[in-house]
């Protein structure tokens, strides 16, 4: 019994510990320079400035959708919204949720029109690339899918913020992610669409020690509650400086 | 049938160790959960309560199913069913009530909007149909639906699997093998989700269990491999501890080859990735060899409330559900305080055993003293 008991407090302490040494390894943070999108969000800046209103649509997969965290509030999409509403008071700020978990970018570009229409928006975050990663799509057909969504995207009026891949195991272990991150980043460019560097910004967090079980769930694939309510504070930081840059 | 004709003790004590895990896991952050299965390989207590529910189904119905006939049995399995829907329901509502409660009282926006987006507040009543259905579930009332979904399909399953056991193991690993493959699950609510834990996946651990009742004493056979079973059990768990840990020590964690990353991530719990199932697995087959059912130390009173909320399974995982929502409000309260979870996570066990030590005083009040030990009700609740 007594052995029993020493070995639960050893477990609690050796768990202290553990929790302690961590502690400075909770601060949700990145470079600068990787906040910034690229562009400055004509579109969502006319809609601000004229209809005193923003509306996003959040398109994407599982980390859009908030697979697995303990609360639905605590997915990026939500915290944009609570970030932006604090950031921008007075304006009418909505976000459309509109992730289904295992998509990526085929099914995403063909659900593209119906979403817009359903919901004109003057932003698009379009959460992308990870499930094509995982599951070794053709980078041809990934470049030309992406840019076809965003051909017809761009023509319906919004503005686009591209989110690239998450920094997680079952992502670093496929053999091509950068591939599919610089795809992303060039087609960014050419369709003057903002790209937020969640892979570089979450690789950040890692090369400074912390460990995954801090962002990423125990799948190691799919972002935690920390990850989902850090990515969503940096991509509202990102998103009000790209409106408020001169 | 050679089917547990002694009570499994067993039975009830892991599947109250999973319930009190259950209620650890389910207080984000919480740093009691270091003590849970969880964080030292790839399965957890989902696992735990999903096979020994598989088993104790075999239990509690074969004998039925002998001596009544399978229109009675599977009565009483639809009755049993229907019981756990109308927990499920409950258990909803005083979910909900509770998060309204705490917004209510608390008077702040943002804990409203997190209400709104528990997915009641957008459209309640389409909300509440898709409740009914059991397509929309809050956060963590997703294990009942999954047993409600199997024990609705096992009046079919029983008949097959008292007779031919590797019938249904090998039923159960085709559908798993091709759910996986093909991506099928059922759809929930809101319109695109799917169910977190997908029943026609998970189906394999319960009716493995189912199938490990009906062998019963003739699991033995395997003991001519126990040798070399339990070598390989040891290395895989400790496969397992390894990658686990690597999640917290990043040292550990460039130590893993690129290829076994490759091979391993992600480690799917929805569908129920192999590695999950093959760590489960490994952790029973020890389980066996260490506590054999006739272990002295299983009668340890230091064991009785563990035993005690497995023996009162479903009204216990109701209220450690519950409980969990109101250990996270007070946790996320005290913002980081290890002091707060601690007493959070041991008042709400304590809270799990008075519950489960009063509903066995109020069976045993109607009981008639010939104690019915291991009659079909007594073992399934």
């Amino acid at each position: 019994m007594s052995r029993a008991i020493a070995f639960l407090v050893a477990a609690l302490f050796l768990a202290l510990g553990g929790t302690a040494e961590a502690k400075s390894m909770t601060l949700c943070r990145a470079k600068p320079e990787l906040l910034a999108l690229g562009t400055n969000l004509p579109v969502a800046r006319k809609a601000i400035a004229e209809k005193k209103s923003l509306r996003i649509i959040a398109l994407g997969s599982s980390t859009t959708a908030g697979y697995g965290v303990s609360n639905p509030a605590f997915a990026y999409p939500t915290q944009l919204r609570i970030g932006l509403e604090k950031a921008l008071p007075g304006i009418d700020i909505e976000v459309i949720n509109r992730g289904i978990g295992g998509q990526d970018v085929e099914e995403m570009a063909a659900r593209m029109q119906v979403e817009m229409q359903e919901n004109p928006a003057s932003l698009v975050i379009w959460q992308t690339g990870t499930n094509a990663a995982i599951r070794h799509m053709p980078l041809e057909k990934f470049d030309s899918t992406l840019r076809a969504g965003l051909r017809l995207g761009k023509s319906l009026g919004a503005d686009f913020i591209l989110m690239n891949l998450q920094y997680v195991p079952a992502v670093v272990a496929a053999p091509d992610k950068e591939a599919y991150e610089k795809i992303m980043a060039d087609a960014a460019r050419d369709f003057s669409a903002g790209l937020f560097r969640r892979y570089d910004i979450m690789r950040g967090w890692y090369d400074d020690g912390m460990p995954y079980a801090q962002f990423v769930q125990l799948d190691g694939l799919h972002l935690n509650d920390f990850g989902q309510k850090c990515i969503g504070r940096l991509l509202t930081r990102s998103i009000v400086d790209a409106l408020k840059a001169p | 049938m050679a089917a547990a004709s002694v009570r499994d003790i067993r039975l009830d004590l892991f599947r109250g160790l999973a319930l009190w895990f259950i209620f650890l896991d389910h207080i984000p952050t919480n740093i009691v959960s270091w003590l849970t299965v969880r964080n030292y390989g790839f399965s957890d207590a989902t696992e735990i309560f999903v096979f020994i529910s598989g088993y104790t189904a075999v239990i509690a119905y074969s004998r039925m199913l002998d001596a009544e006939g399978w229109p009675r049995t599977a009565a009483r399995i639809y009755r049993r069913v229907w019981q756990l829907y109308v927990a499920h329901i409950l258990l909803f509502m005083a979910f909900s009530a509770q998060i309204a409660w705490v917004s209510i009282a608390r008077d702040t926006p943002a804990l409203i909007e997190e209400m709104e987006l528990l997915g009641l507040g957008q459209n309640p009543y389409r909300a509440i149909l898709e409740a009914a259905l059991l397509k929309f579930r809050p956060v963590n009332l997703d294990v009942l639906p999954l047993y409600i979904v199997l024990l609705a399909t096992f009046p079919f399953v029983l008949p097959v699997v008292v007779r031919w056991p590797w019938v249904v193991i090998g039923g159960a690993l085709a559908l798993y093998a091709a759910t996986s493959h093909l991506n099928w699950n059922l759809p929930a609510y809101p319109d695109g989700k799917v169910w977190y834990f997908n029943p026609m996946a998970w189906q394999v651990v319960f009716h493995v269990g189912a199938a490990c009742a009906v062998f019963g004493p003739g699991l033995s056979r395997l003991d001519r491999f126990r040798g070399p079973l339990t070598v390989l059990a040891i290395a895989f768990i400790l496969f397992a501890a390894f990658i686990a840990l690597s999640w917290h020590y990043n040292p550990l964690e460039r130590l893993v080859p690129t290829w076994v990353a490759r091979l391993i991530y992600p480690i799917d719990k929805t569908n129920i990735d192999i590695l999950r199932f093959l760590h489960f697995l490994a952790i029973a087959w020890l389980v066996r060899i260490a506590v054999p059912i006739d272990a002295p130390g299983l009668r340890w009173p230091l064991w009785e409330p563990l035993r005690r909320c497995g023996e009162a399974s479903l009204l216990i995982f109701c209220i450690g559900t519950f409980l969990a929502l109101s250990g996270q409000v007070i946790v996320s309260h005290y913002e980081d305080s290890i002091l707060s979870q601690i007493l959070v996570s041991i008042l709400g066990i304590v809270i799990m055993c008075v519950a489960a030590y009063i509903a066995a005083w109020f069976k045993h009040g109607h009981a008639r003293p010939s104690a019915r030990v291991g009659t079909a009700t007594g073992t399934s609740r």
